[in-house]
């Protein structure tokens, strides 16, 4: 059989960098190329994304009153979606703790998959916060040179800091681990280790920040405590994992390869604690609001059973509560792990569950009532929900992306025209076939 | 992962689907019909997805029409130079000309020397007409549709102190007997945590005690509102809509001139009328004499006599934030 | 743990990165708070030049009343009070509202147990009385008011009662400051009710009034 995709090694070195740029470029402009399945699921998502992005023009040309957000609820659904979406991107890494520090030698393969969630939720809460941004336009503001950069006093440029910084380890693990596996060489320990380490840090420290984003405002009581961090870490925690569980099997399903079995059963024994840690924190939360009582009660009160006959946000926490208290008792089935369908649902659960109490039960709540103690009620207008299902849409495409960019290069069919693999035929045809 | 699973992903696909088409069965040579249909719809979907961002980024375009490349570029209140601040002023008298046909002077009164601005208001006298909010209304240009005020009334029920029994909406005539009255504004904390919270330093303290805002340097985070325990900051969530023959000229930049959409602003104690030694306006409209401003320096000052003889209370005095506005009763 | 830190020396670094970072954070943020705070503001006087003067608006004029009569060329025909009452014997017992007549007749009357001539003049009804006998001309009905209202009046010597205009800095402009018939009606000192203007509305352009609560 001919092979027109073999090519020589070129006879001078490529330097490094150029050989990592090709790859990159190689690696994208590949991973858009797949079967119908993929086509019709990227255009789906282009096609809500659109929507998205046709909404936020209007917004940002029309003013934010398109938004149900008022001066008394001044954050609402774009707020409450990057508080849980930063939560994501942190317990995308809680992977890497059993991989890299307990050696658990079964999660090395899929630790990519957490990290490449951690990406994509961090351009995700990204752009939430673009988008309830009045001005967006004026970003530069907040470039240290160019603008003015409120550090250290101001919480929202730690959490620029940590969430860029964060971004860029992340893309800097995953594109060395993918380039060297692609280049079949064994990742260099020194040139990556400290930064997976420093991710386990910072996957703390971009949830913990965020936290502090709240719970440093004194005027607030329903933020103004000191379990908001913990309870936040706790939740991701959750979310992370369970997004996960459902990623490899979508892959295995997809890809039609098993693997990750062991990955899986560590993240659910993993869940299996976390979940009931941030149950504890919230009922401990519950307890100290009820049992004290008093005017600072007042949004738990609002939150849980409505204060003076407005009830917005109560279907919202008790779906919450039922979900993730139904969550609980299927991770807590020991044959959870022989039953797919059991553990999907759990992991849909917990990760919808928690959406909504870190949200809409998190960030709105703080609001009602207001700081002056005037009840303003708050229910997203269809230009948040359309916002909302556009990035959500564009965060499902760049995540599709990244792994298929990642299967490719396990599955070795990523061509490359520096002639540092070649491919088969036989590669190159599944590649068209395999459509993640 | 592991590595490549043996055989069972090298099986093609069966034809039931579209995928790669013909090219499945036989491994084609490049540049046949197959690959050039397949090049023909990559470029017709590429064009039309391009055409689709285009169609759906398009309202973007029509923001220029409103903001300039000079306001995209304008620099930080504090770093514009003299020159460069009377460019802006111009700019901002012509905005206003062309966008509210409204002939405005834009002035930029700095503090005084040695004057650090109170304010105090007698609960015993106020009697909840909300002559004070209305003042603020047409004095600083607020949307006239929303009735943005800086000043809230609340009607609190008496022998008590929390908000909670408290009401802004009533509509009935005032003063009622069993109620007080509780203007709220913004109380140009010492320690603002307004400020504090600003990611881009759009908002600062002045010498003479008042918060202002930079309107053409915040990015509309509203982290600021967020953080203010008084609720004294408020939003432009659409662009303000004002009559001309309603627009009050005597503006200044950092206080009263028509605000552009999607920027914090807030109360600044009339700074153009304050800073030029006139009373605020909401002092002025009060019909009931309950409201005491002046210069919490000068010992001899109205305010300073408040302090001093009155039973005086601040809002709040447990998160420490040291306002510079003062509640009192009389004996 | 240590063996956790021989394997992995980096984290030690990190660890110890984060907690310096955090020990100059703790710092920063305490000032913030805290340094400001001893800094308490100085309270120094100015010195001013008072250019300006307090103006307060005089009293009402004396009063006269209006016959219902025009004259050629229009104008309303007054009588002062002194026409009639230098007729007429005071009467004491006449200190309620409805034992009034004529051209009394109507006159809304709350002002604790003072009687009609408490303050007006039985010897010139065209002018009012202190205490102590002296008259005063209605202009300066102000020290009439004080006689009683010592506090009220201290306060508005004060500043810290009664409305006014103009200029907060006398060394700018001048101020105009109310007498206190201008608010309190003599005859019915207590504020009336008024109808409260400009409710507040909750969100943009939405007019939205929630129930009381």
């Amino acid at each position: 059989m001919s092979d027109p995709a073999v090519i020589p090694v070129p006879a001078t070195p490529v330097p490094e960098w150029r050989q990592y740029l090709r790859f990159a470029w190689n690696a994208f402009s590949q991973s858009v190329e797949g079967g119908w399945k993929f086509y019709v699921w990227m255009t789906l998502l282009t096609a809500v994304f659109l929507v998205g992005a046709n909404a936020w023009a209007v917004q940002v040309r029309d003013g934010m009153a398109l938004t149900a957000m008022s001066d008394h609820v001044s954050w609402g659904l774009y707020i409450a979606n990057f508080t849980f979406l930063v939560g994501l991107a942190a317990g995308g890494v809680m992977m890497v703790i059993p991989a890299y520090l307990y050696h658990d030698e079964k999660m090395h393969d899929i630790v990519i998959i957490g990290e490449l969630l951690a990406i994509a939720a961090i351009i995700m809460s990204i752009m939430f916060v673009v988008c309830d941004l009045g001005r967006p336009y004026r970003f530069w503001h907040m470039m240290p040179g160019l603008g003015k950069f409120n550090f250290p006093v101001s919480m929202l440029t730690w959490d620029v800091i940590v969430l860029n910084g964060y971004f860029a380890i992340n893309v800097y693990i995953c594109g060395y681990l993918l380039y060297k596996r692609f280049r079949a060489q064994p990742p260099v320990a020194k040139m990556y280790l400290p930064a997976v380490f420093l991710s386990i840090v910072w996957a703390i420290s971009i949830h913990t920040v965020t936290a502090f984003l709240y719970c440093g405002l004194g005027g607030r009581p329903f933020w103004n405590t000191a379990l908001l961090a913990p309870r936040f870490l706790a939740s991701a925690f959750v979310s992370g994992p369970a997004f996960i569980i459902v990623a490899i099997q979508i892959i295995r399903w997809q890809t039609g390869r098993m693997f990750g079995e062991g990955a899986i059963r560590t993240l659910v024994s993993i869940v299996r604690i976390t979940i009931l840690i941030s149950l504890l924190m919230v009922v401990s939360e519950i307890f100290v609001e009820f049992y004290t009582g008093g005017s600072h009660t007042g949004a738990a009160k609002y939150l849980y059973f409505g204060l003076h006959g407005y009830h917005e946000l109560v279907p919202w926490i008790w779906t919450s509560i039922v979900f993730t208290v139904v969550a609980v008792i299927l991770f807590m089935q020991p044959r959870i792990n022989r039953r797919p369908l059991l553990l999907n649902t759990a992991c849909l659960l917990a990760f919808v569950g928690l959406w909504i109490e870190k949200g809409m039960g998190m960030i709105i709540p703080a609001f009602i009532p207001s700081t002056l103690h005037e009840i303003v009620e708050y229910r997203p207008s269809l230009t948040e929900w359309k916002i909302t299902a556009g990035i959500w849409a564009l965060g499902f495409m760049i995540y599709t992306l990244l792994l298929k960019i990642t299967i490719n290069i396990h599955s070795r069919k990523l061509k490359d025209a520096s002639g540092a693999r070649t491919i088969t035929p036989e590669d190159s045809l599944a590649m068209g076939d395999g459509g993640v | 992962m592991n590595d490549p699973a043996p055989a069972s992903p090298k099986t093609p696909c069966g034809g039931n689907c579209s995928c790669s088409g013909g090219s499945t069965n036989a491994s084609p040579p490049p540049g046949d019909d197959g690959s050039t249909r397949r090049a023909v719809l990559k470029g017709l979907g590429a064009t039309l997805g391009v055409a689709a961002y285009a169609k759906a980024l398009a309202p973007l375009t029509e923001l220029t029409k409103e903001t300039s490349m000079d306001e995209f570029l304008q620099k930080h209140y504090k770093e514009l130079s003299k020159d460069e601040i009377a460019t802006v002023i111009t700019r901002l008298t012509q905005e206003a000309k062309e966008q509210y046909g409204a002939d405005v002077t834009i002035s930029d009164p700095k503090p005084q020397e040695g004057v650090k601005f109170g304010y105090a208001l007698n609960l015993s006298i106020c009697n909840g007409c909300r002559k004070c909010a209305e003042a603020c209304h047409l004095e600083n240009n607020h949307d006239r549709p929303s009735h943005q005020s800086y000043i809230r009334v609340f009607e609190m029920t008496k022998g008590s102190m929390d908000f909670e029994k408290g009401n802004v909406h009533y509509d009935h005539p005032v003063p009622q007997p069993d109620k007080y009255y509780m203007p709220v504004q913004c109380q140009q904390c010492e320690h603002p945590p307004c400020v504090d919270v600003c990611p881009v330093e759009a908002t600062w303290k002045e010498k003479d005690g008042i918060v202002v805002v930079d309107y053409n340097w915040c990015i509309g985070c509203r982290y600021c509102e967020a953080a203010c325990p008084y609720h004294a900051r408020r939003f432009n969530w659409q662009k303000p809509q004002i009559p001309a023959p309603e627009i009050n000229p005597d503006q200044s930049y950092l206080s009263n001139r028509i605000r552009p959409q999607g920027v914090m602003e807030k109360c600044t104690f009339c700074l153009h009328r304050t800073r030029n030694g006139r009373l605020p306006a909401c002092l002025e409209a009060c019909p009931t004499g309950a409201r005491v401003f002046g210069d919490l320096n000068d010992p001899a000052s109205e305010v300073r006599y408040v302090l001093e003889n009155k039973r005086v209370f601040v809002l709040k005095e447990e998160l420490g934030l040291k306002p510079q506005f003062f509640y009192f009763f009389d004996e | 743990m240590s063996r956790l830190l021989k394997q992995h020396p980096s984290l030690a670094w990190i660890a110890l990165v984060g907690f310096a970072t955090l020990c100059s954070l703790a710092v920063v943020w305490a000032q913030k708070n805290l340094g400001a705070a001893e800094s308490a503001p100085v309270m120094k006087s100015r010195p001013k030049a008072e250019k300006h003067l307090v103006a307060i608006k005089p009293g009402p004029p004396t009063p006269r009343l209006d016959t219902g009569l025009k004259d050629a060329q229009g104008r309303a025909i007054t009588a002062a009070c002194s026409t009639c009452h230098s007729t007429t014997t005071p009467n004491t017992m006449r200190n309620t509202a409805h034992d009034l007549f004529q051209a009394h007749r109507g006159l809304s009357y709350a002002h604790g147990n003072l009687t009609c001539l408490s303050c007006h003049n039985a010897k010139d009804y065209d002018a009012l009385h202190l205490a102590d006998g002296r008259s005063v001309a209605f202009p300066d009905v102000m020290t009439l008011c004080a006689q009683c209202h010592g506090t009220a009046m201290r306060d508005y010597l004060h500043g810290s009662h009664g409305g006014m205009n103009g200029h907060w800095d006398l060394s700018k402009g001048p101020r105009v400051r109310n007498n206190c018939v201008n608010c309190h009606d003599p005859h019915h000192p207590e504020f009336p009710l008024v109808r409260p203007v400009l409710p507040p509305r909750d969100r943009i352009s939405v007019p939205n009034v929630p129930a009381e609560h």
